[in-house]
């Protein structure tokens, strides 16, 4: 048993922990909450040896216990798996579970012993893998096995696990908790941080909630409920997650697809109507193609496609074509897609409408302040104008991505994944600032892994299997049944 | 660029003003002379080349990019400018001519990279050994002398403006309007986003491939420039000229503070970066420093101001 | 009114231009000082011929009290323009250059001309400007020493074949010259072909020339580098002699290939360069054209 008390720390003059209680007992999947910046992931690096503290204490087994890096605290038995997953992607599978730790014969790898010592494990795990394949082919789910298989062969009494299921699809998700419960089984505790409520009433057996670098709930899993636990995260009553809308559809149709293709993923035959002011969802599994249905039709991706506009019909080749026709696209990654890291706030948020913020060729600042102003009142940015993007939270970041889009002026918007890995208050501005563009004849293609999300904000929702549209659900058929049923590629009864 | 103004950011764009305060500092104790009138004046016409190149390879860098090709398509213009005066051709109209050899052989380099899908140092690496090789073609090997005595022309490699010489003139003059495309321009801006994020600037609708290929386009431009006004100073086009140039010119930009993973910099840094490396030239030639020395003191010179370039981020 | 202000813009424009440089900078070219400075430029110090053509300077110099500051133009025109703008920077009293290029330097001679300070040339000329002395090997004796050595080993009406050099080439005229004042007398010459100063050309040529002439006796070659490519193709029996005297050439003597070489002196060049400034030093005149003597080096 782990006790953490009064655990302060703070970077300089910002102080992230103002005195953390925290108690991890043995063999017990204790989940870890809070909003971005609540110093989950602080906590977490002060018990793995990354960080020291600068007041409070770490008893274990009744005596305190200091770790001052990471390989103390690895000895101690204690593995962080972050986010990112360390995984060398050119190196094979069983290279990478023995970097830095190889056993050796005269100097010379010891293959043999550490192919024994590998299959060993993943015996343990209950879990097929190929060593000799590159890890870099292997999907996220398989590498992140080879990580908790790396913290298992040395002897991992603590496992701290850091948004786990990200980018695991359902099927790999129920694997993976197979495997923490067979942990817990032998003995080995595990830290779960994750912002998904289901998950965290399905696998754990008790919660701390951290704000504002303190704890503030902690209490055993079926003791608690999803609105205790939001407050506590928050602060105050949620109200209804998402806003009221009317589902009505508008007559007008804004954009009309037909025969959509894309050469390089297998999707194919894609038809749809959207209307002007919809908000229309798109749902599948992990791999169904709706990324690619998106990409295809923005003009990233190479693929045939009849598209019409406003009934008009349109060509679009690249993505320049799709924003001269009133398109705008929220991409999955906002880092590497969205956002220019680099960049001030002001300047992301003029990039794709620089033509309409200058004159001449040379740029109107004066216009471009104004409107950066603007956009940070509204969608209650904490951030200035001046900064660089880099350095913002998730939600700001996303909330930046969504305001450079809004200066395009769109017509019809694409949404990939709008709120993945944002907390619970900035989802919620999110949802009504959505919510807000349709009123204001805006129409919505969003992505959604996250069921509530889809059916919350959705008037219609095609459903997409195996790059093929198995249906489009109006607003009285959207249920998680239905979805389900087309995702996984059943016939719904008529 | 709209950006704060940070502590750090602060020390980056004074680190290169202070390394070359310190530099003139440094040299005008050993010779008083350097800062003579007299010898301010023969320095500026000295950086004036590399300058012009290194304000076109900034635009490069800032891409992502590289342009190794500079000192070959100065010599290729230079080349052609000789010969089409010696053709008879009016020097004004031969100049015109020579620029736009500059323009399209950039363009090239810019094609190769974007719709060729080369690495840019590939790429300017192989255009590099080809226009160096054209020149020798039409050259023929030899020097090309008897460029005439058209006022303009001697004006641009030898002349003086108001008492400062024609090719600083010119220099100054560029600075300052690549100054503003890159800072007051929806093309400076979108210079900068390329470099950035390249992914994010396509999906913004920004057309990069356009762009890079005028980029590469104007670092072709002003390498033409440059070996014009070497024309003009020489009194001929020499095939081997600017052979090595691109490395001065690369100097310039990095000791200026831009990053070669392209989005970060600033064309005032590279101007401050021609001016390090043209007091490096002269005040080490006043100072009497042995050539091979020089060289060592050089490469040195550019190993400091990366590192603390690095320790600072 | 328009038009009045491009004409007066037009005037300024054409007022503020001049190709001299402005009074208020000079700040007086030569050194004032008693102590004689000489700036020296160099082509390269990349290569041993005018490492030792400096070496020559730098020690005759310092023998006379004479200050040096050596700059390296690494075989770049425009590199050698700026190195000696730099040195007139130092207040120098002496020019002497080696040419990087003929052409290229004409504005720096005229710049020293305009600053009264006199302009040495070493081995190569300038096309325009004003030059004190052009100092140079004396080819054409040295062309007549080669024909002379053969006519001393084979005895007088020798089979002999002639490499000539870049057509038009100064070192190739001047040669040429040379070796034929010996050779029309005392010598049959039985062809004479160019190998344009390059070894592997001067293979080619020569394996032509014997394959149309097997009597050929001696080859003489214009340059070193072609007789090298000579004696590559050429019998043991034949004489080869070579021109310049670089490493190589000595070398393969040395090892009993090539037979003789007229070897330049560039120490004797840079010390010549030296006493020159010593002439003008005391007012005394100078040769507009000094030839530095060659020297023979055979396999004695």
């Amino acid at each position: 048993m782990i006790e953490m008390k009064d655990v302060h720390k703070a970077f300089g003059a910002n102080k992230v922990l103002l005195g953390v209680d925290f108690e991890l007992k043995d063999a017990t999947v204790h989940a870890l909450m809070g909003e971005n910046g609540a110093g989950k992931s602080t906590l977490m690096k002060i018990l793995s040896g990354v960080h020291t503290y600068d007041q409070g204490s770490i008893i274990r087994d009744g005596t305190e216990v200091k770790y001052s890096n990471l390989k103390d605290a690895e000895k101690a038995g204690i593995v962080f798996i972050h986010q990112e997953l360390n995984i060398w992607p050119e190196l094979t599978v069983l290279e990478n579970l023995f970097i830095g730790n190889e056993h050796t014969k005269f100097g010379l790898l010891d293959n043999k012993l550490m192919r024994r010592k590998a299959e060993a494990v993943f015996e343990r795990l209950k879990f097929n893998i190929n060593l000799n394949r590159r890890a870099g082919d292997c999907s996220v789910g398989q590498q992140q096995m080879i990580e908790i298989a790396k913290a298992l062969m040395m002897d991992t009494k603590v496992l701290i696990m850091d948004e786990p299921t990200a980018a695991l699809t359902d099927r790999e998700i129920d694997v993976l908790f197979d495997i923490i419960r067979s942990l817990k089984e032998s003995g080995v505790s595990i830290v779960y941080i994750s912002h998904r409520m289901e998950e965290i009433s399905k696998i754990s057996d008790e919660i701390t909630v951290l704000r504002d670098g303190r704890s503030v709930l902690y209490s055993r899993t079926e003791e608690t409920n999803y609105n205790e636990i939001v407050r506590a995260m928050v602060g105050r009553d949620l109200d209804d997650q998402f806003p009221e809308r009317s589902h009505d559809l508008s007559d007008d149709v804004v954009l009309t697809v037909r025969q959509l293709e894309n050469k390089a993923h297998p999707v194919r035959d894609i038809n749809f109507d959207l209307h002007r002011g919809e908000i229309l969802g798109f749902a599948g599994l992990m791999g169904a193609g709706r990324t690619e249905v998106m990409r295809t039709l923005f003009g990233v991706d190479p693929g045939a496609k009849e598209i019409e506009v406003e009934g008009k019909r349109v060509k679009i080749d690249k993505p320049s074509d799709a924003i001269g026709h009133g398109f705008g696209f929220i991409t999955e990654n906002r880092k590497s897609e969205g956002l220019i890291l680099d960049f001030s706030l002001v300047d992301n948020m003029t990039m794709p409408s620089m033509q309409s913020f200058s004159k001449g060729g040379f740029m109107k600042q004066k216009d471009e302040d104004d409107f950066s102003d603007l956009m940070i009142k509204r969608m209650n940015i904490k951030s200035e104008k001046q900064s660089i993007v880099g350095a913002l939270s998730g939600g700001n970041q996303q909330k930046v991505v969504i305001g450079k889009w809004i200066g395009s002026q769109p017509k019809i918007l694409i949404l990939d994944e709008p709120t993945r890995g944002i907390d619970v208050g900035a989802k919620r501005e999110i949802y009504h600032l959505i919510n807000e563009l349709t009123e204001r004849g805006v129409s919505i293609l969003l992505i959604s892994s996250e069921m509530p999300e889809v059916i919350g904000l959705s008037d219609q929702v095609a459903v997409m299997q195996e790059g093929r549209l198995r249906g489009i659900l109006d607003k009285s058929r959207i249920n998680q049944e239905n979805i389900m049923t087309l995702a996984t590629g059943g016939q719904l009864d008529e | 660029m709209n950006s704060k103004l940070t502590l750090n950011t602060m020390i980056d764009r004074f680190l290169p003003i202070v390394g070359l305060t310190l530099l003139v500092v440094v040299i005008t104790i050993m010779n008083q002379q350097f800062l003579s009138p007299d010898n301010l004046l023969n320095l500026l016409r000295q950086v004036s080349i590399n300058g012009l190149i290194a304000f076109g390879m900034t635009f490069v860098i800032l891409t992502g990019g590289i342009d190794l090709s500079v000192g070959s398509i100065l010599a290729f213009s230079s080349a052609m400018t000789a010969l089409i005066i010696t053709s008879g051709v009016d020097p004004i109209f031969a100049m015109l001519l020579g620029s736009v050899v500059g323009l399209v052989a950039g363009a090239v380099n810019g094609l190769l990279v974007t719709a060729g899908g080369m690495a840019p140092f590939i790429a300017t690496l192989a255009t590099m050994t080809i226009y160096r090789g054209a020149t020798l073609v039409v050259t023929d090997g030899n020097p090309i002398t008897g460029l005439g005595d058209s006022l303009l022309f001697q004006l641009f490699g030898k002349g003086y403006f108001f008492g400062i010489p024609v090719p600083a003139v010119t220099m100054l003059i560029t600075f300052v309007i690549l100054y503003i495309i890159l800072n007051k321009t929806v093309f400076g801006r979108e210079t900068y986003a390329i470099g950035g994020n390249e992914t994010a600037a396509a999906l913004s609708g920004i057309k990069v491939n356009r762009r890079k290929i005028m980029i590469y386009a104007l670092s072709g431009l002003m390498s033409a420039i440059a070996g014009i006004i070497l024309a003009s100073r020489l009194d001929s086009a020499q095939p081997t000229a600017g052979e090595t140039y691109e490395l001065d010119a690369i100097a310039a930009v990095v000791l200026g503070g831009t990053s070669l993973m392209g989005g970060k910099g600033r064309i005032v840094g590279t101007l401050i970066g021609v001016l390090i490396i043209g007091v490096l030239n002269n005040g080490l030639n006043l100072v009497g420093v042995s050539s091979f020395y020089q060289q060592i003191i050089k490469g040195l010179v550019i190993v400091v101001a990366v590192l603390i370039d690095r320790k600072n981020k | 009114m328009k038009r009045i202000l491009v004409l007066l813009s037009l005037f300024v424009f054409t007022a503020g231009c001049s190709l001299e440089p402005p009074a208020w900078s000079q700040s007086g070219g030569a050194g004032d000082d008693d102590n004689v400075v000489i700036g020296v430029s160099i082509s390269t110090l990349n290569n041993p011929f005018f490492v030792t053509l400096k070496d020559g300077i730098e020690a005759t110099a310092e023998e006379k009290g004479y200050e040096v500051k050596v700059v390296d133009a690494q075989d770049d025109s425009a590199k050698q323009v700026n190195d000696i703008a730099d040195l007139m920077q130092q207040g120098i009293d002496y020019l002497v250059v080696n040419p990087t290029d003929s052409a290229a330097i004409s504005s720096s001679v005229e710049s020293a001309n305009g600053s009264d300070i006199p302009v040495i040339t070493l081995d190569r000329s300038v096309e325009s400007g004003e030059v004190a002395a052009f100092i140079a090997s004396d080819n054409v004796a040295g062309g007549e020493m080669g024909a002379a050595f053969i006519v001393d080993q084979l005895g007088e009406g020798a089979k002999v074949a002639e490499l000539e050099g870049v057509p038009g080439a100064s070192a190739t005229r001047e040669r040429g010259e040379g070796f034929t004042n010996v050779a029309k007398e005392s010598l049959d010459v039985v062809t004479s072909q160019t190998a344009n100063f390059n070894r592997s050309e001067g293979l080619n040529v020569t394996q032509n020339i014997l394959q149309a002439n097997p009597d050929i006796e001696a080859i003489f070659s214009h340059n070193d580098e072609m007789a090298l490519g000579a004696v590559e193709a050429a019998p043991d029996d034949v004489l080869v002699v070579g021109f310049d005297g670089s490493e190589d050439a000595l070398n393969s003597i040395e090892n009993g290939a090539l037979d003789a070489t007229v070897a330049q002196q560039p120490d004797l060049m840079g010390e010549t360069a030296i006493d020159a400034v010593e002439k003008l030093e005391n007012g005394e005149d100078v040769e507009d054209e000094i030839k530095v003597e060659l020297m023979l080096e055979t396999q004695e």
